[in-house]
């Protein structure tokens, strides 16, 4: 059923297989494009105007074999590579989101069971989810939201039970799944040794004492099971319980910081389908006698949104393979990432929606309406799993010791490496070294001088002409200029950061203007660190349009000129050249869709022809 | 609102004075906030409930619209000297505001699309056109803009739909779309093609009536669909070989793209400070939540982000409004630099409403995504408020009228005109009628940056706070002095569609250097009148810091207190339901 060459762990083939899988459910979905596929642009569209489920597209996902990896191999899943997860998840969302985050909602439910359960627990979960049974997480409630201290659902210890009362509300899920990870108040009083989770069948318990709540209304996936269930009284077996009592605080936090990583491929997927459908309508369109394209204004805006893409590829990639490589520092890693992607994808998408103009408002006229939906859609990503208020806070908690280890040079640096190195295979996840804290600091920022060197001494060799073959003396000089710059702002902000205590969550303003910075600066350093340790197989041995992207620093100095922009704002920026970079950026992203790959750092083929025949044909400008 | 020349002598009024004119627009403001009474009462016709029913059905409020009926909206539309209301533009930005804070569809499907209609035929239809149109509005009827064609979007003059001459006057021929209230407007006003030369001199409007149109040869396209002002009727008009007789031609044959472009500095300048009044309750929606949400043992509100970022947003909303004032009231006072101007509010005030918004949506957190509820209705003005970029003023449209000025007003202007007259940042002054006849397209001369400059020796620098103030606005002049330097830089290239995106990027720090300059001018204005707050330097403090910041400048060290002064200024106004705007308006009469 299963075709699965991706998932070998054999060594030095592994970075390119990698992408296979993603390729494949993607031959396995078809064309969207086409309407007459189960998993179409079209069914997306109309099922979220009806507010309906996309039922008979998450059957053909479970028939493939997608919800075995949302189960750790070690639990008989196929779950051991999580950046082979985030571009699974990404082939998804990059189709509709309501489908991926519908779908993959099981993976969130089940994290806390592959982080604190017991093997035995874990196996029987990882047997219900490989038949298809979905799981949620039940974490908000209507009065608290993020305030997770504040819960109030109660589990009550009754003899070998627990008698569950209270509800919990805006629940992916809650309705159609049939099991539950519940965050639990066990001790009366709270306080953070005071929750536990419990691990709930649905059809375990009395009829009356659950019932599910009514679909919510959203703005966007509509169509998503959004709800909520309230308990009476129910009881549930002491087996439940996942981890030790009390423990419920910490293993959700931990569980967090896993699926906090997974949106990024949310949001990669969308800002892939955003960037497309833009791309599509201003290479067609003409206005004042010029294809939209052609006008320069235009051209600087898609430029910089596909620099951005690739930015937060680029961080994506890397924290997915540190749940791996930097496990013990994944309290940075995913509040960084669920900080940044999700923000920047829904700037990025507004930016898009603007090319597109009165067509991105009105849904026939041009793509179905597809871009106000994904518009739509996308902003669940920035709220769901810890917002962008949790996760700036989380970072702000974390100043005082970030800020110290970056002045000794702490974080696990060869972690790092590992992370950014895509032809290595990568170690198995052990979620027993996950920590709520990053106790020696951030291995991404340690990394930064490092790839500094690399890139200088690369652009030296360039200036010479003994750079990479085919390349233009002194083409690695702006990215350099740029990557300086960012050492420059890294060292300010870690400066600032070490002499901080800000409260949490009540900081202050410039608490959160610093924890914004030192995100940029995070993902800069997983930009460089991807550079300087995949330049020359990339360049060399990749495939496709990917592999011209990775030459004279391209995509590098373009993603660090747009990390730069937001970090000091666009006329604090000084001039490194990138107008180039972007130029050239520009027109590998009408290749790339000229030829049926996805925009993208790796090499990642796309189902069905992109571009339309006749516009090829034509010659589409780029 | 209308005057040829003749009535130029401007009175200076004393801000505190109440005149006859600030009475009028404060009653007018008061009934529309009677009629439409509480939001949150679950059986108001009017509020929020039956407002998102509405717009989830698709439909416009059955009952907002009778309100509007009974309270004779249209008139606002109509000159007084032909029997309407409408005297002065910032009043009626003013007015439907009101409108506009429960419902952009009521507010556009009502009322601003009958507005932007007739304003062509007010600045240059005959006395007969004016009459008619005057009284189909006053009976209720509702005039639609019908200027759109989806192929040529805002590059309309390549638009395609023809009146072709014929004995005795035209026949009109194709496609008009996207047309809000296509399908049952009284009186069409019509953008067509007259000749078949490519050019500006191809084009003139018309003026028909519905009901005197045959049936055989036109019809109404099928309603679109759209992601916000889901209930106005936005549909097409095609006509097969319509005759028309001449009398239907409004002003000269080929003057229609000249007309359009002086109708757009009205509407430009008028209908973004309509919108901010669905900022106001987005504002105000987002304040509930904070005041009464619980979040780690206190309110969301006593979290010093969530009352920034609340505080922000209202600062914004005072920022457009002094830009919209100093805009709708040059139309009055300084008809020949409103080109500039107009296109400057309708492309800044706009862009900073909709940021305000996405800031808000982070503190409503989840809520911001659930459409029904006490916050479901925010959503609705997240998805409504982008429909104000689209359209024939779109925000490029609006700085690519900016960047073609800007090396003249650089040459000519900056740093040589005189300042503009106090009134112009007076809201509560009374105005002279606007010399409509006195638009011009194009005019090399800038009075509000000159005020700018005028004020930076003017400015009181007695306290701490004062001299603040003092240091933005030689800021803001150096800021100025830079961008003159750039502008005469601009290559004749950058003056087209090929312009690069540094001259968009001059465009929009131009527009910011504006809206400083209204801030300035209005709390120069205020500072000993009435209002206590307006008076006080704090929110000049903080709002030029946020254009400060916009522009990219180091920020100085600003006091606390302003900030303060500020979040106090916003959990007041929600308590004792005031508008968030610079009227302090009472929003529940």
């Amino acid at each position: 059923m299963v075709g699965l060459d991706g998932a070998g762990r054999n060594g030095e083939k592994q970075g390119r297989t990698r992408y296979r899988l993603a390729e494949r459910v993607e031959e396995y979905l078809g064309d969207p494009a086409d309407a007459g596929t189960v998993f179409s642009y079209a069914r997306c569209i109309a099922l979220d105007e009806r507010e309906e489920f996309p039922a008979e597209i998450c059957r053909g996902l479970d028939a493939w074999g997608v919800p075995e990896y949302y189960v750790p191999a070690q639990f008989g899943g196929r779950l051991d590579d999580y950046e082979q997860m985030v571009q699974l998840m990404r082939a998804l969302a990059r189709r509709d989101l309501t489908v991926a985050i519908g779908h993959g909602k099981t993976y969130l439910g089940a994290a806390c069971v592959w982080v604190a359960g017991t093997r035995e627990q874990a196996e029987r979960l990882g047997a219900q989810i490989r038949a298809g049974r979905l799981v949620s997480l039940g974490l908000t409630e209507r009065g608290h939201g993020s305030d997770l201290l504040a819960g109030e659902v109660a589990g009550d210890r009754d003899g070998a039970h627990y008698r569950v009362t209270g509800e919990k509300w805006l629940i992916n899920n809650a309705t159609r799944g049939d099991l539950l990870t519940l965050l639990t108040r066990t001790e009366p009083d709270g306080g953070p040794r005071g929750f536990s989770v419990l691990l709930v069948d649905k059809r375990e318990l009395a009829a009356d004492s659950y019932r599910c709540l009514d679909k919510v209304r959203t703005h966007g996936i509509r169509g998503a099971d959004i709800s909520g269930i309230s308990f009476d009284g129910a009881l549930v077996s002491g087996e439940a319980l996942v981890g030790a009592p009390g423990s419920g605080l910490e293993t959700v936090l931990k569980a967090l910081q896993l699926t906090r990583i997974l949106c990024s491929a949310l949001s990669l997927g969308a800002g892939d389908h955003a960037l497309t459908l833009a791309l599509d309508f201003v290479r067609e369109r003409v206005l004042y006698g010029h294809r939209l394209i052609e006008l320069p204004k235009t051209r600087a805006a898609l430029a910089a949104s596909a620099a951005d893409l690739l930015m937060a590829e680029a961080l994506a990639v890397t924290a997915a393979r540190a749940v791996h490589t930097l496990t013990e520092e994944l309290s940075v890693v995913s509040a960084v990432v669920k900080y940044l992607v999700p923000t920047e994808t829904d700037a990025l998408i507004a930016r898009l929606s603007r090319q597109v103009g009165a067509r991105a408002f009105l849904k026939e006229v041009y793509a179905r309406g597809m871009i106000q939906k994904i518009d739509r859609d996308h902003r669940v990503v920035g709220i769901f799993d810890g917002n962008t208020q949790v996760n700036l806070s989380s970072l702000i908690s974390q100043f005082g010791v970030l800020g110290r280890a970056y002045a000794r040079g702490g974080g696990d640096a060869g972690g790092a490496a590992a992370a950014f190195s895509l032809g290595d295979a990568l170690p198995a996840f052990a979620p027993e070294r996950l920590s709520l804290i990053a106790r020696t600091g951030s291995g991404v920022l340690a990394s930064l001088p490092d790839s500094v060197g690399v890139l200088r001494e690369a652009a030296a060799r360039s200036e010479t002409g003994g750079g990479e073959p085919g390349s233009l003396p002194g083409s690695l000089r702006g990215a350099l200029a740029a990557a300086e710059l960012l050492c420059e702002s890294a060292e300010r902000v870690h400066a600032e950061i070490a002499g901080r205590r800000d409260p949490v969550p009540a900081a202050e303003p410039r608490a959160f203007e610093l924890a914004r910075k030192y995100a940029l600066c995070f993902a800069g350093a997983a930009c460089l660190g991807l550079w300087a340790r995949n330049r020359d197989a990339e360049a060399q041995a990749g495939a496709g349009t990917a592999r011209h992207l990775w030459h004279d620093g391209t995509w590098l100095h373009a993603a660090l000129d747009r990390v730069l922009t937001k970090l000091r704002g666009p006329r604090r920026v000084p001039d490194t050249g990138a107008a180039a970079a972007y130029e050239r950026l520009l027109n590998h992203l009408c290749a790339a869709r000229d030829r049926g790959e996805l925009f993208s750092l790796l090499p990642l083929a796309l189902a069905g022809p992109t571009t339309d025949r006749r516009a090829r044909a034509g010659g589409t400008p780029c | 609102m209308l005057s040829e020349t003749t009535t130029q002598t401007t009175t200076v009024v004393e801000p505190e004075a109440e005149t006859a004119q600030e009475a009028a627009a404060q009653a007018r403001v008061e009934q529309l906030e009677r009629g439409f009474g509480d939001p949150y009462d679950p059986d108001n016709p009017t509020g929020v409930h039956a407002l998102l029913e509405a717009d989830e059905a698709a439909e416009i409020s059955e009952a907002g619209e009778a309100l509007l009926d009974e309270v004779g909206l249209n008139a606002d539309f109509v000159p007084v000297q032909l029997g309407g209301r409408l005297d002065r533009l910032d009043t009626l930005a003013r007015v439907m505001r009101s409108v506009f804070r429960r419902d952009v569809t009521l507010g556009l499907g009502y009322g601003a699309t009958s507005f932007m209609a007739a304003i062509g035929v007010w600045t240059s239809g005959s006395p007969r056109q004016q009459r008619e149109l005057a009284a189909a509005l006053l009976r209720g009827e509702k005039a639609a803009v019908a200027y759109h064609e989806l192929a040529h979007g805002n590059d309309f003059v390549r638009n395609e739909f023809a009146a072709e001459r014929a004995p005795g006057g035209f026949r009109l021929r194709g496609a008009k779309e996207v047309i809000n209230n296509a399908d049952r407007a009284e009186v069409l006003s019509l953008f067509c093609r007259t000749s078949p030369v490519p050019g500006s001199r191809s084009h003139s409007v018309l003026m028909v009536r519905r009901s005197e149109l045959d049936p055989a040869r036109w019809r109404t396209l099928p309603r679109y669909t759209a992601v916000g002002v889901r209930g106005c009727h936005l549909a097409g008009l095609e006509f097969d070989d319509h005759p028309v007789p001449e009398s239907a031609l409004v002003g000269e044959p080929g003057q229609g793209v000249e007309l359009a472009l002086r109708s757009f500095q009205v509407t430009r300048s008028a209908v973004p400070g309509m919108a901010i009044g669905a900022a106001d309750s987005g504002l105000r929606t987002a304040v509930r939540f904070a005041v009464g949400r619980e979040l780690y043992r206190g309110a969301v509100m006593q979290l010093p982000q969530a009352r920034i970022t609340l505080a922000a947003a209202f600062l914004d909303l005072l920022i457009c409004d002094c830009l919209s004032l100093a805009g709708t009231r040059a139309v009055h006072l300084l008809p020949e630099e409103t080109s500039v101007y107009s296109a400057a509010v309708k492309y800044l005030v706009p862009k900073i409403l909709n940021e305000a918004m996405y800031e808000l949506s982070i503190v409503l957190g989840a809520r911001f995504y659930v459409r029904e509820g006490e916050f479901g209705i925010f959503q609705k003005h997240v998805r409504d408020l982008p429909v104000l970029s689209l359209g024939h003023a779109g925000s490029a449209a609006c700085q690519a009228t900016i960047i073609p000025q800007l090396s003249r007003l650089a040459r000519r202007s900056w740093f040589i005109d005189g300042p503009a007259p106090a009134e112009l940042f007076r809201p509560r002054a009374d105005l002279p009628l606007a010399p409509v006849d006195r638009l011009s397209l194009a005019s090399g001369r800038d009075s509000l940056s000159a005020s700018l400059v005028a004020m930076v020796e003017d400015l009181p620098s007695s306290t701490p706070t004062e001299r603040v103030v003092q240091g933005f606005a030689l800021r803001m002049m150096d800021e100025l002095r830079q961008l003159q330097e750039e502008a005469l830089e601009l290559s004749p290239k950058d003056r087209t569609a090929l312009a690069s995106p540094a001259s968009f990027a001059l465009a929009d720090r131009y527009t910011v250097l504006l809206a400083a300059a209204a801030v300035l001018g209005v709390w120069y204005e205020a500072r000993n009148g009435a209002d206590a707050f307006l008076a006080d330097p704090s929110w000049t403090v903080e709002a030029l810091y946020r254009l400060a910041r916009r522009l990219g400048q180091k920020l100085p060290e600003v006091p606390p207190s302003c900030a303060e002064r500020v979040q106090e200024e916003v959990l007041r106004r929600f308590r004792e339901q005031r508008s968030y705007d610079l009227y302090d308006a009472r929003l529940t009469v």
